[in-house]
């Protein structure tokens, strides 16, 4: 029964781990870019929703809405006049560029909010429900339900329409899509403010599912990697698949191991996956379909 | 013209006489503290150009060697009473050893998994130094056994030994440079598959570089742990150290010898009186925020470095035309 209930609270931590790294998967799809600044953002939604539940009393559910769009629009700014140049010059500085922008949101944070621990706490908090042996915190079952609905947004927009189809097109092969009269530059720019906005989403629902403080991002980073490299860098399909396997693991290692070691399994599996398999689980079905 | 050319090469004496003769005139504690860290700086950030500059990959493993480094040198003190400024060397090749391994994970394939390997073993290092309690002493940390010695001969050591490791790490700079292997990863940064096409046994010459420049950030680690007399799970691991290699050696001029030099001596003291001028609530996190702007300005903007980018700006006469040779005598001179 134990098991049974690492299993069910594995899925539903999953589910929200697909969704922080479903940005980065994107991300790194369309520009073959580690964004390092994905879980800075993620946090930075956080706080930012922590606030708007302070100051305004705006359910934090609600103020996905608002920071996907001011996120979307920051996301395609900071590509279009930052990332973009230093693209076309040398990858490795646009990485050391995301690795500044975490920095500085970091900084900022602690400077605004202090460094201490924060939580998004909503009137429907602390509610648990059972069912038979297992219990299921009222929290994991709405982010994860959260999760999943804009997971499938995100899906139905990459697979059935025109704009998800150019970014896939740009993904498997740029100058291919460049070709075939897919404005490649346009294309990236509303890709990386996508996977940008998917972080604010992620932002709240993380908020109200653990604790959160400014270089808390650090800790995230490293797992948000680990699934993606897990499903293939660049693949949807894999990085859904990796995150629910890896949160199943992560929750069923916490029933025998301490707490604070189950996190090591993120990095165990992402060792032993590029030992065994540099490319991850869908590392070449990436190139060929989504 | 030989006169030109013997400045170019010996000119490093003149500072480096300087920097020895300093603390023999009143060079006070603060000071030499600052030398001593913006040593230590300009040692680390020369050893990650090595990887980062010459070869071209990120690496943000250099931290948690540096870490690594501290607890080993700590722990070979408090249960073996090695002296740490003795192993410090020894340290360095174990983590050298240990980053041979991380490379020939990480560096076999190409692309972005050099990155993710190298951030990951930062984390696991560092979660090991919290959670291994036994050993480490968790986040409570290591007190080690101080330096029995006269403490104002201690700081002159620390900024001698610095000046050593860092002389060290400008000669394997500029004798990997003009080394074949030197030019080997050079090749690998401008287009690796051609590198490998043309005989070049890239993944060697990655692990090679890669523990060459975890060598200086190891012994410096291990040096700072001895510095401190204490070792803990964050000063080991502050995150501001690893930006600090990076910024330093962007900032300077990223693949040159003297680049990352320059951008410690430039960044290391404005960012001690930055601190000091903030006020002490917020100078941390301003701190990082602003290294974080320096870091995105600098790649953006001015991304070849000031070394590079001064270095255009002097030459900016009409480039030398090339010499007129007749065509046969150019054709002859050939075997």
């Amino acid at each position: 029964m134990l098991l049974l209930q690492g299993l069910v609270l594995g899925i539903l931590v999953g589910g929200m781990y697909a969704l922080m790294a479903s940005g980065l998967t994107l991300i790194f799809g369309v520009m073959r870019l580690i964004n390092i600044a994905h879980a800075a953002i993620i946090i930075f939604a956080s706080y930012l929703s922590w606030q708007l539940l302070r100051v305004l009393g705006v359910d934090p559910l609600i103020s996905i809405v608002i920071l996907v769009i001011v996120f979307f629009v920051g996301g395609a700014l900071l590509q279009k006049y930052v990332l973009s140049a230093l693209i076309d010059k040398d990858l490795s500085l646009a990485l050391l560029a995301t690795l500044g922008v975490a920095n500085v949101l970091e900084g900022m944070e602690g400077a605004l909010w202090t460094s201490s621990f924060h939580a998004i706490n909503t009137g429907y908090s602390d509610q648990t429900y059972h069912f038979g042996d297992v219990y299921v915190p009222l929290i994991r079952i709405i982010t994860f339900v959260a999760s999943v609905i804009i997971l499938a947004g995100l899906y139905v927009l990459l697979t059935h329409t025109n704009l998800g189809r150019a970014i896939r097109a740009t993904t498997q092969n740029r100058g291919v899509a460049q070709l075939v009269g897919v404005n490649v530059n346009r294309i990236t720019m509303i890709a990386f403010g996508i996977g940008i906005a998917v972080a604010a989403a992620a932002g709240p629902l993380m908020g109200m599912y653990y604790p959160f403080y400014p270089n808390s991002h650090w800790g995230w980073i490293g797992k948000l990697m680990a699934i993606v490299v897990l499903g293939g860098l660049g693949s949807f399909r894999g990085t859904l698949l990796a995150a629910l396997i890896l949160g199943i693991a992560e929750q069923v290692s916490i029933l025998y191991i301490p707490a604070n070691w189950a996190a090591t399994v993120f990095f165990v599996l992402l060792f032993a996956v590029l030992i065994v398999r540099p490319q991850g689980f869908f590392g070449h079905v990436a190139r060929e379909s989504l | 013209m030989n006169a030109r050319r013997a400045i170019a090469i010996a000119w490093p004496v003149l500072p480096l006489a300087i920097l020895i003769a300093l603390p023999f005139n009143g060079l006070n504690g603060f000071l030499l503290d600052l030398f001593y860290f913006t040593f230590t700086y300009a040692a680390m950030s020369v050893g990650w150009n090595i990887i980062g500059g010459y070869t071209g990959y990120i690496s943000l493993a250099n931290l948690g060697f540096f870490g690594l480094g501290s607890y080993i040198g700590g722990l070979m003190l408090s249960h073996l009473d090695w002296p740490i400024l003795l192993t410090a060397p020894l340290v360095g090749l174990v983590c050298s050893l240990v980053a041979a391994v991380i490379g020939w994970i990480a560096l076999r394939t190409r692309g972005p998994s050099f990155v993710i390997v190298t951030l990951a073993f930062t984390f696991i290092v560092q979660f090991l130094a919290l959670n291994l309690k036994d050993i480490t002493g968790g986040s409570a940390g290591l007190y080690l056994p101080l330096l029995s010695m006269d403490p104002l001969l201690r700081g002159d050591l620390f900024y001698y030994y610095m000046l050593g490791v860092l002389v060290l790490a400008i000669a394997a700079a500029i004798g990997i440079r003009r080394s074949r292997f030197g030019l080997g990863l050079i090749a690998i940064r401008e287009d690796e598959g051609k590198a490998e096409g043309s005989g070049i046994n890239t993944s060697l010459f990655k692990i090679v570089a890669f523990m060459i420049s975890i060598w200086f950030a190891a012994v410096a680690g291990a040096v700072h742990a001895q510095y401190l007399d204490y070792v803990d799970p964050d000063l080991a691991f502050e995150l501001i150290i690893m930006l600090n290699m990076i910024v330093m050696t962007l900032l300077g001029s990223r693949g040159t010898v003297w680049g990352p030099v320059l951008g410690a001596f430039i960044l290391f003291p404005l960012q001690s009186y930055l601190v000091y001028w903030l006020p002490s609530t917020i100078a941390g996190e301003v701190h990082l925020a602003l290294l974080g702007v320096v870091l995105v300005l600098v790649a953006r903007f001015m991304p070849e470095g000031l070394l590079v980018t001064l270095q255009k700006l002097i030459a900016r006469r009409p480039p030398p035309r090339l010499q007129a040779v007749p065509v046969d005598a150019a054709t002859s001179a050939r075997p």
